[in-house]
């Protein structure tokens, strides 16, 4: 009896201790903040060396995981070469390609961003329904909260929280994850919404405008550019949902970013002076047409004596 | 004797961590994947007293919202852990058919780790943390069972050694 009475109110005292974390947290103290920093301040050298550790096991996965994928694209890039060889012959089609490699290469430069690389060093565990990265660079890198990240594609998502030498990343794919963006093109303003996948919702805020399929989405960019520089490539719209009644149209994006391959990362310390615009949509791949020349043999007259 | 136990618990209960977060998390597993911890825990107050589970429960629940990929606020993780861990042991401790039986408790385990994050989610849209959309977290729901299904029946006889070793009363799992 004595036993269950001690058993009760060791309960009740953890319950109140546990609410009143939730509570202290809820009304932002400081406190709470500093325990969640000086834990990942001790974790990022365990996770660090986990990241170097397994990388090996994680590539095997990785590889066993996307076989067949990675065979179809083994013979897509196969595809690719074959023609690539068969561009370069013609040297004019050269020049051009050459020119659009410069374009690609130049495409972080293009918007003035000034950016620090980290690599990925955790993934977010899905046991809370969140989506987010571990990276291993932070303060002492001149990371802050609130700064955009980038992938080689566009936007990966955002700093959320960031320590000494690590910062926790919020990606876009998150749920709870808002981004202002606009169409490149038509400048039509929306916000996009993270869905948990690599798709993501976009709601139009004016309910004149429309939008279509393969239209592409740029951030629109905050106030002093955080959370958000403008003009990162965002995603292109999958899907028009057209239902009747809704205020303004909504749609899918697939976002450019695959965001179970990231490793490396770009963080935006500061914006470009000017608004990039259009600039960093990607280019659309283009066919070239191979020119066919028939050539005619016009039996020489035969010599006369 | 209380005191002695969970102090020497502890130790294991922070490599688990250490290995959910540096090891674990580094794999992005289809379908949510599984949290050792979690597990871990869950095993550990079906075999304890519900007094010991309650604080196994809470420590547990203290670590996993030090997980920077814990969405909620600070504690709610501490709360449902050891909601979860008393409800366990008071339901499981005491009935051979359940911690006698390697099944049972894989298979109490399995569903409680299922309870405990649907509580997760519950509380979490009470506390204004959005969880996706509930296919998705239907989807996640269900591969974090199957994770946990496939996953326990390899780690119970760790744990349950770990356990005997600490409190003396190894059961022949």
């Amino acid at each position: 009896m004595r036993n269950g009475g001690r058993a009760r109110l060791l309960l009740v005292i953890l319950i109140v201790t546990s609410l009143f974390l939730i509570t202290l947290d809820l009304r932002g103290v400081k406190v709470i903040g500093n325990i969640k920093q000086g834990s990942q301040t001790i974790m990022s050298p365990f996770q660090r060396a986990g990241s170097v550790v397994l990388t090996p096991v994680k590539n095997f996965f990785s590889d066993v995981t996307h076989l067949g994928r990675t065979r179809n694209q083994i013979e897509k890039l196969q595809a690719e070469n074959a023609k690539l060889k068969t561009t370069l012959i013609d040297r004019k089609n050269a020049d051009a390609q050459l020119k659009q490699l410069k374009k690609i290469l130049d495409l972080a430069g293009t918007a003035g961003y000034k950016i620090v690389n980290a690599k990925v060093i955790s993934n977010g565990s899905s046991q809370s329904f969140s989506q987010t990265i571990t990276i291993d660079s932070g303060t002492n890198a001149g990371i802050k909260k609130n700064m955009t990240v980038l992938s080689q594609y566009g936007i990966a998502g955002v700093v959320k929280d960031v320590y000494p030498s690590s910062a926790l990343i919020q990606l876009a794919s998150d749920p709870s994850f808002r981004i202002g963006a606009r169409i490149a093109g038509t400048q039509q303003i929306g916000i996009l919404t993270g869905r948990g996948t690599r798709s993501g919702s976009l709601q139009l805020l004016d309910n004149s405008t429309t939008v279509k399929e393969g239209d592409v989405l740029l951030s629109r960019g905050s106030v002093a550019d955080s959370p958000y520089v403008p003009g990162v490539p965002l995603g292109y719209v999958t899907a028009v949902d057209n239902s009747a009644g809704a205020v303004a149209q909504t749609a899918t994006v697939r976002y450019y970013t695959n965001f179970s391959t990231l490793g490396i990362v770009a963080v935006v310390v500061s914006g470009s002076a000017a608004n990039p615009g259009d600039s960093l949509v990607p280019v659309k791949p283009r066919v070239t047409p191979i020119p066919t020349v028939t050539v005619f043999v016009t039996p020489s007259p035969t010599p006369t004596k | 004797m209380l005191t002695r136990q969970i102090s020497t618990a502890a130790p294991i209960f922070l490599l688990m961590y250490i290995i959910q977060e540096a090891v674990i998390s580094q794999f992005r597993l289809p379908g949510g994947g599984f949290s050792v911890l979690l597990i871990f825990t869950l095993t550990w107050a079906v075999l304890s007293e519900t007094e010991v589970a309650a604080v196994i429960g809470f420590a547990a629940g203290f670590l996993m919202d030090l997980s920077q990929s814990a969405a909620g606020p600070f504690g709610q993780w501490t709360f449902i852990m050891l909601m979860a861990g008393y409800a366990i042991s008071y339901i499981g401790y005491g009935d051979d058919n359940v911690r006698a039986n390697a099944i049972g408790i894989i298979f109490f385990v399995v569903i409680a780790n299922l309870l405990v994050e649907i509580a997760y989610v519950a509380s979490g849209a009470l506390l204004g943390v959005s969880s996706g959309s509930i296919i998705q977290v239907l989807i996640t729901l269900f591969g974090m069972s199957v994770w946990a299904l496939l996953v326990s029946p390899i780690l119970l006889p760790i744990f349950s050694r770990l356990h005997g070793l600490i409190f003396d009363s190894r059961s022949a799992l």
